[in-house]
């Protein structure tokens, strides 16, 4: 800081240094009066002053945050959150179909997967358009064509389910190939 | 231009109004804004198509790295599968016929073992790196390996089952 040197530029910095450090001293005066602005030594040497009641500031500061959340305490909904945790939970049960699916295959486990795969994509590639698609009336056509699509895959699969071999049995009869 | 930080702050954490000394800092008092963040977030779209403004340069400037690598792939894996489950049942609905009848169709075109078994490999292996790198997420979620060489270090590891765990699929089942 010291070792700063004068070029045409920082001209103005040290003009806005040594308003501002006006400024400081002066608050600092008007607070605490004349004694302590003899003791704090040069402002170049501790340019980061902590004020007497710089302990209760925080204190104050949070009491304010509090105050303001509790306006919107109300308000909050937990839906975002839940969607989160409710994700996490279909992966952890797509993850666990898998040797289910392979050890004991049976219509339970086809219609698990059927229903876990197909919410597991849907929330997937809804967290895509989430990031990707912009403005109200293209979010809203999106998020409907994949609701479509979404009710669709899961139609298919059940009726697969139902009508022909199941899905574990139809991976098992592509692999034995 | 750091002492300007410095002396910026120090000015505003101190304050210079004797009526804000109890704020101690320059604290607009609190109030619920007007717009939500989605109507913020909609202005700012808004705004820059209506100025027709450029899109700076990102993907094609910034330095790909590993990660940055397996996280565009674990969606575009994603994407992939969903897409292929989605054709899939589409198929199951539209199509004439069962699924075996189609399978003797496949099987009809006597395709040599090592692209039988490429074909494999082409299947398994997004299943599996699109598995393995959600359960580096799931990991991710539990809060631990955020440090930069257990990023790499599970990454790594995410890579080489992945490809390991193919190729078994494909070729010894």
């Amino acid at each position: 800081m010291a070792t700063q040197q004068l070029h045409p530029g920082n001209c103005g910095d040290l003009g806005w240094f040594i308003i501002m450090a006006a400024i400081v001293r002066l608050s600092s005066v008007c607070r605490r009066g004349v004694k302590p602005l003899f003791y704090q030594g040069t402002l170049l040497a501790r340019p980061l002053v902590v004020p007497h009641n710089y302990q209760e500031q925080p204190h104050q500061l949070t009491a304010r945050i509090h105050a303001s959340q509790a306006l919107n305490a109300g308000s909050g909904s937990k839906a975002a959150s839940l969607h989160w945790t409710g994700e996490r939970v279909v992966s952890i049960l797509l993850l666990a179909l898998g040797p289910a699916a392979y050890f004991s295959p049976c219509p339970a486990v086809d219609y698990s997967l059927a229903a876990a795969l197909t919410l597991h994509g849907h929330w997937g590639i809804g967290q895509i358009l989430t990031d990707y698609v912009h403005g109200d009336a293209k979010i809203k056509m999106a998020n409907a064509g994949l609701f479509l699509l979404s009710t669709v895959t899961f139609a298919g699969l059940c009726y697969f389910n139902y009508n022909d071999v199941g899905l574990c049995k139809a991976i098992a009869l592509l692999w034995s190939k | 231009m750091s002492n300007m930080a410095l002396l910026l702050r120090t000015f505003a954490r101190q304050g210079v109004c004797l009526s804000r000394q109890h704020y101690g800092v320059f604290y607009r008092h609190a109030a619920p804004m007007g717009t939500t963040a989605k109507e913020e977030m909609n202005k700012f779209w808004a705004k820059n198509n209506k100025l027709n403004r450029p899109m700076s340069p990102h993907l094609t400037i910034y330095n790909w790295s590993v990660p940055m690598m397996m996280s565009i792939t674990f969606r575009g894996t994603g994407v992939g599968l969903s897409g292929a489950i989605s054709a899939f049942a589409l198929a199951a609905l539209v199509l004439p016929g069962t699924y075996p009848h189609y399978l003797d169709l496949i099987h009809s075109l006597s395709v040599g073992p090592y692209l039988i078994g490429l074909a494999k490999f082409g299947l398994a292996f997004p299943v599996s790196f699109h598995t393995l790198n959600g359960i580096r997420h799931l990991w991710w979620d539990l809060g631990k390996g955020f440090r930069l060489p257990e990023v790499y270090r599970t990454g790594y590891t995410v890579i080489g089952l992945s490809i390991i765990t193919s190729l078994a699929v494909a070729f010894l089942l």
